[in-house]
């Protein structure tokens, strides 16, 4: 072994054991930033009785934020998010309009106006065993 | 030097093409092992997912009873708090709970009792009970340990063993111990699914534990840590072999292809070999530099998770320890920097002191370094202040009631400091202001001053008559530098395994728990003298003396130029006393308040 040959040997081990090093510290930034300090948010929620919502109503529940529509069919629920950038839409004579960019949809969250391009979701909605109506948050 | 033109351009060339395959081959390095990390966390981030909502377990109903259900659960060898705590569930909740927390069902009534199941009838819980039964009324209901029911109320640990403690169990409430509630609490969470594998729950990170959401607890990571040091330490052997090899035949670049950066104003392009040795300066300016920045960047990531709220805050310093990965390393490193930063800043000024460093043209530098000091004890002080834990509640009220004693405007500045007249929310977010962008933004700012002042007066004290033929080369220095640096951050990493961060249960309403109520170490000295006389003049003025008296000693007795640079000089006598003294009498007051500390 010559003598270049051992020092360029030793130059490419240190500067790859200090590479390994900083991504190793890399790594452990990665790490300690990945903890998620906020809960998610619920993936369903009890709303009460299903006596309390009769046929015909359309109940507007903000803090979720849903519609919960009874009617012929049954039940079902539409999210307020607005498929455009996420502001909760108003419930407006039937229809639902976004605050934020004017986005329109009809009573069955049908696009009625631009700049929105997808309906409101529709959620799964199911009465339990307790006669209570469950709202779950994934989409049907 | 003559420099034969083709032979270096060839070389030149052959260096660029080195150090091009080399960053290649380190860049694969570093994107595969961050990668792989990465994976590694989203794996066990998407295996450890909260799931949040409403999810009641409901026992399906077994047609027949098993009777192994009321036999006692195994335990291992060593229980471990939560064992205990199946225990005790076993043999006092389960009657009225049931054996899975479902409550006092038809199904459990009638498997687990049998012709005993309607036991409020009569007999032992009936209005007839004999002397050591109790009435159990039947219209008390027996709540299953459901989140939709009895944990519904309930959002943290801390909230179940407060109710536990006092309410339970219902024929004779308060008889559970502290520690046997800790246990039935420990176990309540394990049924629900919430106990942190492995967390032994306590009054101070109970508070943050929730009950509704798995949360995984941090998990070991002293491996990590070891394969860290590891790397760095043999790195730093290469870097020292290498450099050793590399002076042979050291290719300096001309001066007019380099072009000073904002760090050469900052660092000498040479100094004395004589006073570049670590028995001169004892490396602790330097160190004490080092140290900031990585109380800089300990920080800086501490402030992603913490909530400078009374409620949140110390709950939000017991999820940095006990659930963020890394977290407590994060933090031991960070309160373990800072300890290191004072007992180091301690020894620079007394390296200076002992070698008439802050004569002649450095006496405003020597000025510039006791503000330093005073930034550190007072950053240290907030950062403290920051657990806001009972460990704080003292030193908090007793430090900032020193404020008040100063006469006419004392009681101004108290209102300012603390944002009120008593300490509140507003004292907690001006003292993370302080800390953080006061403080911390203006040492910073001194930092750099100081360190420029040290080449604006000359570079590092040493006597103008010796020629500094002898100088190091800035390569050797920054070597130099550099393994000081390694030293320092494997002390670091090995404090912050073994010596954990201070942290106490949180300030919970009136209730006041015995805490440690003892000053940090480096301001000992002023709790003994405090306990000696009136709070103006033994914890206000004595300190601010003390530092008035360093600053002005230089202006009346100068060090001869020619004995800079050496330990001891003979015209510095008098300081050198003055200073040994004082330091001698701080070490006493020190002592003797550790030794009368129970």
């Amino acid at each position: 072994m010559t003598k270049t040959s051992r020092r360029d040997f030793l130059k490419l081990g240190t500067n790859f054991l200090l590479g390994l090093g900083g991504a190793f510290g890399l790594g452990g930034l990665v790490h300690f930033l990945s903890y998620e300090m906020d809960p998610a948010p619920p993936s369903q929620y009890d709303l009460g009785a299903a006596g309390d919502y009769p046929q015909g109503s359309r109940i507007v529940f903000l803090q979720i934020p849903a519609v919960l529509i009874h009617n012929d069919d049954g039940f079902m629920a539409l999210s307020l998010v607005c498929t455009h950038l996420g502001c909760t839409v108003e419930h407006k004579d039937g229809e639902y309009e976004c605050p934020c960019h004017g986005s329109k949809y009809d009573a069955a969250g049908r696009v009625a106006r631009g700049p929105s391009t997808t309906p409101l979701k529709k959620l799964r909605v199911e009465v339990n065993d307790v006669g209570n109506v469950i709202l779950h948050m994934e989409e049907i | 030097m003559t420099r034969k033109p083709s032979p270096n351009k060839d070389k030149e060339r052959r260096l660029a093409a080195r150090n091009a395959r080399m960053f290649l081959f380190l860049l694969v390095g570093v994107l595969f092992v961050t990668l792989s990390i990465f994976l590694t966390v989203n794996v066990e981030a998407s295996q450890s997912l909260p799931t949040g909502g409403t999810q009641t377990v409901v026992p399906s109903p077994t047609p027949t009873f098993d009777p192994i259900r009321l036999a006692s659960p195994s335990v291992p060898q060593v229980p471990a708090q939560v064992d205990k705590g199946s225990l005790i569930f076993w043999g006092v909740c389960i009657a009225c709970h049931g054996d899975r927390g479902q409550g006092l069902t038809n199904e459990w009534r009638l498997g687990a009792y049998k012709e005993d199941s309607n036991c409020w009838d009569s007999g032992c819980h009936g209005k007839n009970h004999p002397q050591h039964g109790f009435e159990m009324p039947k219209t008390l209901t027996f709540p299953p340990l459901g989140t939709a029911s009895a944990l519904g109320q309930f959002e943290n640990a801390q909230q179940i063993y407060d109710y536990v403690v006092v309410m339970m169990p219902w024929w004779k409430p308060r008889s559970l111990t502290p520690e046997r509630a800790w246990q039935v609490t420990a176990y309540i969470l394990k049924m629900k699914g919430s106990l942190p594998e492995g967390l032994e729950l306590n009054e101070t990170n109970a508070s943050a534990v929730p009950v509704h959401r798995h949360i995984a607890a941090a998990k070991n990571p002293n491996t990590f840590i070891f394969i860290f040091t590891g790397i760095l330490a043999l790195a730093m052997f290469g870097l020292l072999a290498r450099d050793l090899r590399a002076r042979e035949e050291t290719v300096l670049p001309s001066p007019q292809i380099r072009r000073p950066n904002f760090f050469a104003h900052l660092h000498p392009p040479t100094i004395p070999a004589a006073q570049a040795r670590w028995r001169y300066t004892l490396g602790a300016g330097g160190t004490a530099v080092f140290l900031s920045l990585i109380l800089l960047v300990t920080g800086l990531l501490e402030m992603f998770y913490y909530l400078p709220d009374p409620e949140k805050a110390a709950i939000s310093v017991e999820t940095i320890v006990s659930f963020v990965p890394l977290g407590a390393f994060i933090r031991n490193l960070h309160y373990g920097s800072a300890q290191a930063l004072v007992a180091v800043a301690l020894i620079h000024l007394a390296r200076v002191i002992f070698t008439g460093a802050y004569g002649a043209q450095r006496k405003f530098n020597f000025l510039l370094g006791l503000a330093l000091l005073i930034f550190i004890l007072l950053l240290d002080f907030t950062g403290y202040v920051l657990r806001w834990d009972e460990g704080i509640r003292w030193a908090l009220t007793a430090g900032t009631n020193l404020l008040k004693s100063i006469p006419l405007v004392g009681n101004g500045i108290y209102i300012f400091v603390i944002g009120g007249r008593e300490p509140g929310p507003a004292t907690l977010l001006r003292f993370y202001s302080w800390h953080i962008y006061v403080l911390a933004l203006a040492g910073g700012f001194f930092i750099v001053w100081h360190l420029f002042r040290v080449r604006r007066d000359g570079g590092i004290a040493s006597a103008p008559t010796r020629e500094n033929t002898n100088g190091i080369s800035r390569a050797d220095l920054l070597k130099r530098e550099v393994l000081g640096m390694f030293i320092v951050s494997i002390v670091l990493i090995i404090m912050a395994v073994f010596i954990p961060a201070p942290i106490a249960p949180p300030i919970r309403g009136d209730t006041i728990l015995a805490a440690d109520s003892s000053a940090p170490w480096f301001f000992l000295w002023v709790q003994q003298l405090l306990k000696s006389g009136d709070p103006f003049w033994m914890g206000v003025v004595v300190p601010l003396a003390v530092i008035t008296l360093f600053g002005v000693m230089p202006y009346f007795k100068d060090v001869e130029p020619n004995e800079f640079g050496s330990w001891f000089p003979r015209s510095g006598r008098i300081i050198q006393l003055v200073f040994t003294i004082i330091a001698v009498i701080i070490l006493t007051l020190t002592l003797l308040s550790i030794l009368n500390t129970p």
